[in-house]
């Protein structure tokens, strides 16, 4: 839900900033869409998923901008190659004074900022959000292709199947639920749950019937009694609803000490690095198998 | 029907609904287990349920709506306005802006009391701003004030959503201001609950006086009610009951403004005699949303604001116009 909320949160400000920036004085009308050139020099991407993968698959010169949303370690992974490019809001006006050859936007990237760019005549590739790991493989493989960097996707792809495969070797078969408190779970559907079953686990929430991001109260984990619960790493300095749940009387007391986080980018975008997040988590169930905590802290199950 | 009769009504019926709030939910108990659970808590699926999940929550609810129901009637009577509620003098909407502000500006990190005291704090000033604005003027002058105040209040809540530090807080934010009972525990009820009992304590009060009222101000400061302290007495009241209410639960409506017109024709439209009714179908009313909330939930939880305002909105409209009707 958290990463739904961002993105609907995110499409809103893009779009409503093009409807804001679509000024009195727009070049001349060109119905037909633009070509998108062979070798784009001056890439811009809108999509804060889009970005990452740009990110990871371009040489910083090749790269106009990224969305301002990918300076934060919350919920990229490219931090650091991000600041080393420039920054857009998603905003039409930084379109037209950035001049790229072809922009990058997401599928939440809508209405008005789209029209204006076809209007424009600037190259537009859309980018698919992947909610899988064959999405991403063909998502990264897709752009590589647009942005004529394909010996640059197939080392990411190969490493993201090397880190599927290890995961795959040895599953815990551990029933977790990713619960942070604030009353949704993801279910089948979502990239969250994909990175726990290639990480071994079972999602208990999916077992109990949650599709994409859904309802899953204190009282479902009573219910459903995961062996251990997955929680998204917050910034320790960002306040909210979530940590209150965190220190909920049962996460307290029952899983205090079956406990595993993930860092938020591995699920809020789809890229080759989601897999990273794999690694992770199958160490961490491995460790709690280990430790002889994969039967569920309550007696019912 | 007698008042006596209609309290002795309510009461059983705001014990049976505990009772169901106590059994259904995602996980339906046998009675049975649930009084095992009642008497001996202990780590059973119903012990754990029961003791941990819906009893606070079933409190919160009964403390809640009597808080919304009592301050409505309280408000209705004290400004001999229909339409008057917690609400509408702007402490609803004020102890949201408090609460929202302690969440999401990281105050609940360093003391957990913030949310509820911020609450308050929110709901104080919004009452004391509207008194202040309104002392030279009469009733209307107050529900003005209010009106204003409320306003204001909406546009700091809007502000705060604007400013939010991330995305996710500012989805947390529109969904907490929905109002929920959802995943509420015991540290919620030890929080809220003595500000409410406080608040409530000061509206029963202020019961006789209200009577005196009825019969327009001048009539009531010549029987020797003390006008600027009533006043004064129940806007504290609604401020600590309403603001601690708003702070556990976030933003419900409706529940003050239904329930003293629903018990109102039982006690022959006296003011004064409709706290008790008005506290208890309150109670009634959004223990019965929160058990609407958990059996219609799907995928996603209907939040408790939303229900109230659902059921809430055509029946004030239907009884508006059944009342035009019945009028003289």
């Amino acid at each position: 839900m958290r990463a739904l909320g961002l993105s609907l949160i995110a499409a809103g400000v893009i779009a409503g900033a093009a409807e804001l920036a679509a000024g009195p004085s727009l070049p001349p009308h060109d119905a037909a869409a633009a070509r998108p050139p062979s070798h784009p020099l001056r890439v811009m991407s809108l999509n804060q998923c889009a970005d990452q993968i740009v990110l990871a698959l371009l040489p910083p010169e090749r790269i106009t901008s990224v969305t301002w949303l990918n300076r934060d370690p919350l919920t990229s992974r490219m931090v650091a190659e991000a600041e080393r490019v420039g920054v857009n809001h998603g905003q039409a006006e930084e379109v037209l004074a950035q001049r790229p050859d072809l922009v990058v936007t997401g599928v939440y990237t809508t209405g008005a900022l789209k029209v204006m760019l076809r209007r424009l005549g600037i190259p537009v590739y859309e980018a698919q959000t992947p909610e899988s790991f064959p999405a991403i493989r063909a998502v990264t493989r897709a752009l590589a292709e647009v942005l004529d960097a394909k010996d640059a996707a197939e080392p990411l792809i190969a490493a993201m199947d090397a880190r599927l495969a290890a995961a795959a070797r040895n599953p815990t078969h551990l029933r977790v639920a990713a619960w942070d408190g604030g009353g949704y779970a993801p279910g089948v559907g979502t990239l969250y749950h994909e990175i726990l079953v290639a990480a071994g686990a079972v999602n208990v929430a999916a077992e109990d019937g949650v599709s994409q991001f859904a309802e899953f109260d204190a009282e479902a984990v009573i219910e459903t009694a995961p062996d251990v619960l997955v929680q998204g790493v917050d910034r320790a300095d960002a306040p909210g609803l979530r940590r209150q749940a965190e220190r909920h009387p049962l996460a307290r007391s029952y899983y205090a000490d079956r406990t595993v986080t993930v860092p938020q980018w591995a699920y809020v975008c789809g890229t080759p690095y989601s897999a990273e997040a794999v690694t992770v988590l199958a160490e961490a169930f491995a460790e709690m198998k280990g430790k002889g905590l994969d039967t569920p802290p309550f007696a019912w199950r | 029907m007698s008042g006596r009769l209609l309290n002795i009504g309510l009461f059983v019926v705001l014990v049976a609904m505990a009772l169901a709030s106590l059994l259904a939910g995602r996980v339906w108990l046998p009675p049975a287990d649930v009084i095992a659970a009642l008497s001996a808590p202990d780590d059973t699926l119903a012990g754990l349920i029961v003791s941990e999940l819906r009893l606070p929550r079933l409190i919160l609810a009964v403390a809640v709506g009597a808080s919304l129901g009592l301050s409505g009637a309280v408000l209705q009577g004290l400004l001999r306005n229909p339409l008057a509620e917690a609400g509408l003098l702007g402490v609803s909407t004020g102890a949201a802006l408090g609460a929202v502000i302690a969440i999401y500006y990281g105050l609940t990190a360093h003391f957990a009391l913030a949310t509820p005291l911020l609450g308050l704090v929110g709901g104080f000033i919004a009452a004391a701003l509207a008194f202040a604005l309104s002392r030279s003027g009469g009733t209307l002058a107050l529900i003005l004030a209010g009106a204003a105040v409320s306003s204001v209040a909406g546009a700091g809540l809007a502000l705060a959503l604007n400013l939010a530090p991330n995305p996710y807080a500012a989805f947390e934010i529109t969904t907490w201001l929905l109002g929920s009972l959802s995943d509420r525990t015991w540290d919620h009820v030890w929080l809220g609950l003595p500000f409410m009992a406080v608040g409530c304590g000061m509206l029963f009060l202020i019961g006789p006086s209200l009577d005196a009222l009825a019969l327009g101000e001048a009539q009531a400061e010549s029987l020797g009610v003390n006008l600027k302290r009533v006043r004064l007495t129940a806007l504290a009241g609604t401020a600590m009951a309403v603001g601690a209410a708003t702070a556990v639960t976030g933003a419900v409506g409706f529940i003050g403004l239904v329930a003293p017109h629903l018990v109102r024709p039982f006690v022959g439209y006296r003011p004064g005699r409709v706290l008790v009714p008005s506290a208890l179908l309150g109670a009634v009313l959004l223990l019965a949303a929160d058990v609407t909330s958990r059996l219609i939930s799907y995928n996603t939880e209907i939040k408790l604001g939303v229900i109230t305002s659902i059921i809430g909105a055509p029946f004030f409209l239907f009884l508006v116009l059944s009342m035009r009707r019945r009028a003289p």
